[in-house]
């Protein structure tokens, strides 16, 4: 119990410490790049002058350290400021209607922004995680068990050429003959959950091959340990050693690799496979806000991100050191 | 495993002398995938090569007569443009080698530069340990916590996408994992006792680090790095299609794809083929990388 | 003798192959015969690679690929193992004929409790039992086997339990389904002397109690003295005598036995060999290193309570001198701290508090340059002769690597000086351009004496560097620092466990507790009077063929040492000690002298006749 209070205050702080440094690297980065954010929120037509006073108002001629604190101040009250581009009502407008001021009370707040989309993308991500955990575990497993045999080839084989196709050209791919020309499944857009399976099945084909190595490779390898034969001149039979004991510390790479690298790839093909299918996720949000240099929902969609994978971390080293007591961290 | 280790080796038997990294290669060179990976890889390399020269086909050149020709088996299909031709009638074949050319240089390029900066750093990490490592390790940490993409995207979506700048983006977004393995290695190699018998003998610090630890950990690195070569080769053609990557007229994978999405219905190749062709290469990379990683962790753990 | 009891276990004609990877065979066992009866303790001493562990396995019938059985059968009470159908043998195993390994500390999945994986097996090979009944049962004999607090241990994981409490662990698993016959597969070996003494003593007493056979394998004649009724001798996978024990000792009557018997070192029964001054008279010879009250800890984080560390004490005021020319033996059992020690001695860590002169200069005050000056001119030779070589550089090389680093040389001289090195060291000089792999650990040893030689250091500090090679290697390689120390005049420092290797070679010899220094004294008086408890039950622990003149029962001890992180106030020795009385809950004794040249830190020695015990008189002369 004590040690959880430690383990997670310690953990919580240096993630802390970790989200507010990659917010002033986005940050920054942002603000050093050629392109006024004033020109994106009003347009070309409007005169120097009335974009040098906006500028001022918005406090985007102050040093970025001070921009930066009055963000991180704002993000602290749950403010993320307000996209450039996009108006309350939805839909964009933004530089190319001219208008002569800008009116921040029209801009949607990104954090509505991000609310309305993330449903649609964990609904995605989840039904990526489910696809390729059904397939890839019991796979894995079994190639794990019969290590150097034909089903750890076949393993080796899949993944090798299930980690060596481009998303965004499986994505076409599906598109074309899955929904085109078959009529199987709909594709572009969301209106239904059916519309994210598509996509999903492109986001289980990244996660296969990664998960069936690693449970292959741990399970294999705790097979070796000498518990394993040990058990069994104790007179426990393999089976019951294989299920109560190898799998079950084979889990702890398996929960890591959850952890850090799956949700690590999933954010990032999330983004890809959202814009590719035109699927209204978060992803989709960041690409078409980078296009239109949308700065604040890039920034708040990074934060987001970074923090969700310090969280998950957090919470995959918890779970090991629980599961293995000679963990530390 | 248990039963090898409880029968003592045949005595007699010649050792055979080679380095590490020589053991890796060799063990894995011996294994099927290897072979096949290997022999795929060649050919593709040697078509790129051979393939716009023999046809006497160039990759911009337009010929609107002869816009969305078919690929080969396919009825209508025009010599010598085996992989059909796009909405501007430029031959897709030599698009598509071009494209793998420039794909494996930066993927070669950027995982070589991770490799040095990510190895580099993760030795010095674990060498030297405190509050080096424990900084350095925080920084990888808030590197590795922003995925590729949002690093890519948003800085690349920014700036002006060169070659330069696409491999200095992979990079920065792959050395961070280089660090770590680098480091564990070199914490668990530090603790070894031939280390700790050159610092008695009075080796200095750089020394112990380049001559010592260096040749015993980074071959085993480097060869799973073929991996990421491939991973770089994907990625680059993901920021070619959202359009953040080396910008036209070179050909690119991404922007390949992306012109023939609008197609996709009428004129389907456009889209797969090239796809196609890159995936088939990957896959080569991959089964050898594949391969190597095996071969690493069967000697790595002594299992031979 | 319990020859006329019933015959539990029969073996006859069982013939073991190796199948080699290219389909070839090597036989590993051969035409053994053996049999155990009821309460019999029967020893099967082989060296290793004699095939004993091949054969304690294929008593429990674990023959697995690429092992197969080609011949023989083993009968248990009449059935033959090999024809039983494969479940039955498996409840069998578990229940009726148990088994120990010698690695108890990957024996059980380390990621669950040691209690819950005792019920687990206690279950499979019982079914029916309940759970409770189950627990209760594991809680007796987890007492019987005097695991402290077994309550509260049986919640603990495997890596909680030191090497001695986790055998102690196995051998309930192993005792829990009162089998009838138990398997012992050198299970004292990785275990330091007293533990080992402990479980052997425990073993002995859990026999009568359970009246259980037990197979007892070992590699050291000792042990089986203390323990088995009669012994089977194995060589190269062959039976090539059994008598009863005592007997077998006596008037061995096979040759290799014989042999076997001759080179076993003797503690008591055998004069030092050495070239070192056997006692030290005068002072006034050069003092070559001075350790001065030297203190050394670490932290690591203590997860009961907040943010907080806990400090291991490793080595906590030590003082010794170490005199031009002599050879200092530091002996002690894993955790006392001469690992510490020896980096400490090494400058590869600075301790905490305290000096470490060499020839008057404090090592931990160099600069990089006197620093390597120092390190050409002192030496330390490391544990594991597969490890302390870099896998990736031949072996001239490595040799070379000490000149190359200290410079000065060109690269013909250097080429001269190791092959001068290498011919004096005994290696062939065809070696300079292969690389280690696929040396014997003997002459792996002999490349690192070699590249530590080349320096011609004047102190040689040998941390455990014989311990990983067999008797006649290691009696060449102290012939070998026998010459040396002719020739060069080298001083060494031994820091080692091996008693009879230091009783043959050290001149002094200081004895370590939990990072102290509990006595310090010539070679005669810490073999045949020590005053120190502790150095008494370290004698009286040793596995020995010869008469003892220290008996376990008076001297061996109970329990473990404390944890260094939290160590007694007193005497840190009180804990186990038999003779201890009020004063040493109190008073911290230092190390005083008892005569010319002999220290012992223990009230023992200084208050004598305040003393409400005294130490037995020791029966050196045999009974």
């Amino acid at each position: 119990m004590l040690f959880a209070i430690d383990f997670f205050t310690r953990r919580l702080a240096q993630g802390a410490i970790i989200v507010v440094a990659i917010a002033l690297l986005i940050f920054t980065l942002l603000r050093v790049v050629p392109g006024d954010p004033v020109r994106l929120m009003l347009g070309p037509m409007v005169s120097a002058t009335v974009a040098e006073e906006t500028a001022k108002e918005l406090g985007l001629r102050d040093p970025i350290i001070v921009q930066f604190g009055r963000y991180i101040g704002q993000v602290l009250q749950g403010d993320f400021g307000r996209s450039f581009v996009r108006s309350a009502q939805g839909g964009s407008t933004g530089g190319s209607r001219g208008e002569s001021t800008f009116d921040a009370s029209n801009r949607a707040p990104v954090i509505d922004l991000i609310a309305t989309t993330l449903p649609y993308s964990l609904l995605l991500a989840g039904l990526a995680f489910l696809i390729s955990l059904a397939v890839a575990l019991p796979l894995g497993i079994w190639a794990g068990l019969n290590a150097g045999k034909w089903p750890d080839r076949l393993a080796l084989y899949l993944s090798s050429i299930l980690v060596s196709l481009p998303n965004v050209w499986l994505g076409l791919v599906f598109i074309f003959l899955i929904s085109a020309k078959a009529g199987w499944l709909p594709a572009i857009g969301y209106q239904n959950w059916t519309y994210a399976i598509l996509p999903a099945l492109v986001l289980a084909v990244e996660l296969i091959p990664v998960i069936v190595r690693s449970v292959s490779v741990s399970v294999s390898s705790n097979l070796l340990e000498p518990y394993v034969s040990v058990g069994q001149i104790r007179g426990l039979t393999r089976r019951r050693m294989i299920i109560a004991h190898v799998l079950r510390n084979s889990s702890i790479p398996l929960l890591n690799l959850l952890g850090i690298q799956a949700v690590g790839l999933v954010l990032g093909a999330l983004f890809v496979v959202e814009y590719l299918f035109n699927y209204p996720g978060i992803g989709l949000l960041m690409i078409n806000a980078v296009f239109q240099r949308d700065f604040p929902i890039i920034q708040a969609i990074a934060i987001f991100s970074c923090a969700a994978l310090v969280v998950v971390n957090i919470l995959v080293d918890f779970a090991s050191t629980t599961i293995d007591r000679r963990l530390q961290y | 495993m248990s039963q090898q280790a409880i029968v003592q080796p045949a005595p007699g038997k010649p050792a055979k002398h080679r380095s590490l990294g020589a053991n890796i290669f060799l063990q894995a060179a011996g294994a099927g995938e290897f072979r096949i990976g290997a022999v795929i890889f060649v050919g593709v390399i040697l078509l790129s090569i051979i393939a716009p020269t023999l046809l006497g086909l160039s990759a911009t050149k337009f010929n609107v007569g002869l816009k969305f020709s078919p690929p080969f088996p396919v009825e209508g299909w025009v010599w010598p443009h085996f992989f059909g031709t796009d909405q501007l009638g430029r031959d897709l074949l030599v698009r598509s080698l071009i494209g793998l050319r420039n794909a494996l240089m930066i993927g070669i390029a950027s995982v070589i530069g991770m490799f040095v900066i990510g190895s580099a750093i993760g030795m010095v990490a674990g060498y030297v340990g405190g509050w080096t490592n424990l900084i350095l390790m925080r920084i990888t940490d808030a590197q590795m916590s922003i995925p590729v993409i949002i690093l890519a995207i948003t800085i690349l979506g920014v700036t002006r996408p060169t070659p330069l700048t696409v491999i200095l983006v992979f990079i920065l977004a792959g050395w961070p994992g280089y660090a770590r393995i680098a480091r564990s290695a070199t914490m668990s190699e530090r603790r070894k006792e031939y280390v700790r018998a050159a610092k008695i003998l009075g080796a200095t610090d750089l020394r112990v680090l380049l001559v010592h630890i260096a040749p015993n950990i980074l071959p085993p690195v480097a060869f799973v790095a073929v991996l990421d070569v491939a991973r770089m080769m994907i990625f680059e053609a993901i920021l070619g299609f959202i359009g953040i990557g080396i910008q036209p007229p070179t050909p690119t994978f991404g922007t390949i794809i992306a012109d023939g999405t609008k197609y996709l219905l009428n004129a389907w190749w456009i889209t797969t083929i090239p796809g196609l062709l890159l995936a088939v290469s990957l896959c080569s990379i991959n089964l050898m990388g594949g391969a190597l990683e095996r071969s690493r962790n069967k000697i790595l753990q002594g299992v031979s | 003798m319990s020859v006329g009891g019933t015959k539990i276990l029969d073996v006859s004609g069982l013939s073991v192959d190796l199948v080699m990877s290219g389909g070839g065979r090597r036989p590993i066992l051969h035409n053994v015969d053996l049999s155990v009866s009821h309460n019999e303790v029967l020893g099967i001493i082989g060296e290793s690679g004699s095939g004993k562990t091949v054969l304690s396995r294929a008593l429990v019938n674990w023959i697995s690929p690429p092992l197969v059985a080609k011949g023989g059968k083993i009968s248990y009470h009449g059935r033959n193992l090999f024809d039983l159908p494969p479940d039955e043998m498996q409840t069998l195993r578990g229940r009726k004929i148990a088994y120990i390994g010698s690695d108890p500390g990957s024996a059980l999945d380390p990621t669950v409790p040691i209690g819950q994986q005792i019920i687990e097996k206690l279950r499979a090979v019982e079914p029916g039992i309940s759970t409770s009944e189950a627990r209760a049962r594991v809680l007796r004999v987890l007492d019987a086997v005097r695991i402290p607090s077994p309550a509260q241990r049986f919640h603990e994981f495997p890596f909680q339990f030191s090497g001695g409490m986790m055998q102690r662990v196995l051998i309930v698993d192993a005792l829990v389904t009162n089998p009838d016959l138990l398997v012992a597969d050198n299970i004292t070996q990785p275990l330091d002397v007293t533990v080992a003494a402990q479980i052997l003593r425990l073993l002995r007493d859990l026999q009568r109690d359970f009246n259980t056979a037990i197979i007892f394998v070992s590699s050291a004649l000792g042990v089986l003295n203390d323990i088995a009724d009669n012994i089977l001798v194995l060589a190269d996978g062959r039976v090539v005598e059994r008598q009863q024990t005592r007997s077998l000792i006596d008037k061995p009557e096979h040759n290799y036995t014989r042999n076997l018997i001759a080179s076993l070192p003797r503690i008591w029964e055998a004069e030092p060999v050495t070239t070192a001054p056997a006692e030290v008279v005068d002072d006034s010879r050069e003092v070559i290193l001075s350790v001065r009250d030297v203190y050394r800890s670490y932290e690591t984080k203590d997860r009961e309570r907040l943010f907080a560390h806990k400090v291991v004490q490793a080595v906590r005021g030590v003082s010794f001198d170490v005199y031009k020319g002599d050879n200092l033996g530091i002996v002690g059992e894993s955790g006392c701290g001469k690992s510490t020690l020896s980096r400490l001695l090494s400058r590869l860590e600075a301790p905490n508090r305290g000096q470490i002169l060499f020839k008057g200069q404090d090592i931990a005050h160099l600069g990089s340059r006197k620093l390597l000056d120092l390190r050409r001119r002192f030496q330390l030779l490391l544990q594991d002769p597969y490890n302390a070589i870099p896998p990736h550089l031949s072996i001239g090389r490595t040799i070379a690597e000490p000149l190359r680093i200290h410079g000065g040389l060109s690269t013909k001289e250097i080429a001269e000086k190791v092959a001068s090195t290498m011919n004096e060291v005994g290696l062939r000089t065809e070696l300079t351009d292969k690389l280690p792999v696929g040396l014997s650990a003997g002459q792996r040893q002999r490349v690192n004496i070699a590249r530590a030689m080349v320096l011609d250091p004047e102190l040689l500090i040998l941390d455990e560097t014989l311990s990983a090679l067999d008797q006649v290697e290691q009696g060449k390689l102290l012939d070998l620092f026998e010459r040396l120390q002719n020739r060069h005049g080298i001083t060494y420092v031994y820091i080692s466990h091996d008693l009879s290797m230091v009783r043959r070679v050290c001149n002094r010899v200081a004895v370590m507790y939990l990072g102290r220094v509990a006595e310090l004294a010539g070679n005669e008086a810490t073999f045949f009077d020590p005053a120190h408890p502790y150095t008494r039950a370290l004698l009286s622990a040793v596995p020995a063929i010869e008469h003892k003149p220290y008996d376990t029962t008076t001297y061996l001890l109970e329990g473990e040492p404390p944890d260094p992180i939290d160590i007694p106030p007193g005497c840190s020795f009180r804990t186990r000690c038999p003779f201890a009385f009020d004063r040493c809950a109190t008073d911290d004794p230092m190390l005083m002298k008892r005569s010319g040249e002999d220290f012992a830190a223990c009230h023992l020695v200084s208050a004598g006749h305040s003393a409400p015990m005294t130490m037995p008189a020791v029966n050196l002369r045999g009974p």
